[in-house]
């Protein structure tokens, strides 16, 4: 199979992530690896950090809501694939998808899967640099319900010229 | 005149209290002066703006950049999916 023909999934969607379903649409005769990440609501957050230079301290999330710019969403997540393929040529299936809507803890948020021929081809990192990638371009965004109010959560990233 | 829509998301969208806005611009507008524009229609946008992103056709769009007939401009804040 030449490398251009390689599945290439990707969706926004309100809909639950199938883990398996997507995995399978990604695993071909010649797969011997999938590295698959998957995000999900975070109930109580214990370690202090900081977004936009604000600290936060921990706390507890009641639910968070997800917005998309979708048809631009879409086209950044086909971007990021794309730059996988460029800087890991033995990826063989991508799958990237975000479910958006309201999303109470422990439910998957976000799931990106590379598969490759064997593990020790990159393709751990290829799956890392996907979920970083998305953070930093993909136009996403959540708001966060907590017990006692509510705020939109604002990256730090600012893509640069021809990003 | 350059007809085109404007959309908010996320910070942008409350702080602007709708979703969308449709303008006329002169030819060749830059974003900057974009923002000026909404600014003067928007004054709540103003806070925001040092640290909003703009797309123009579903691509990052930078300050001294023209703004095409037709396009499609968004506003919004740093990303923060996955």
């Amino acid at each position: 199979m030449k490398p251009s023909n390689f599945p290439t999934i990707i969706s926004i969607t309100e809909d639950e992530i199938d883990l398996n379903a997507l995995v399978e649409k990604i695993t071909l005769t010649s797969t011997g690896a999938a590295a698959i990440f998957t995000g999900m609501v975070r109930g109580k957050t214990k370690r202090t950090g900081h977004a936009q230079g604000i600290a936060y301290a921990p706390h507890e999330t009641t639910y968070l809501e997800y917005e998309a710019y979708i048809p631009m969403a879409e086209k950044k997540m086909r971007q990021v694939a794309d730059e996988i393929r460029e800087k890991w040529d033995v990826v063989e299936g991508i799958a990237i998808v975000q479910r958006i809507g309201k999303l109470y803890p422990r439910t998957p948020t976000v799931l990106i899967a590379c598969t490759a021929s064997h593990r020790d081809t990159g393709v751990f990192e290829a799956a890392r640099y996907g979920i970083d990638r998305l953070k930093e371009i993909v136009p996403i965004w959540k708001k966060e319900f907590m017990p006692d109010g509510e705020e939109w959560v604002e990256g730090e990233y600012i893509p640069k010229r021809e990003e | 005149m350059n007809k085109v829509k404007v959309l908010f998301f996320a910070t942008m969208r409350t702080r602007a209290k709708r979703s969308s806005i449709d303008l006329e611009l002169a030819e060749n507008t830059t974003i900057a002066e974009l923002k000026k524009t909404l600014i003067a229609k928007i004054p709540a946008l103003e806070a925001s703006l040092p640290s909003t992103l703009v797309s123009v056709n579903r691509e990052f769009a930078f300050d001294e950049e023209m703004i095409p007939t037709n396009a499609e401009i968004a506003l919004f804040p740093p990303v923060s999916g996955g």
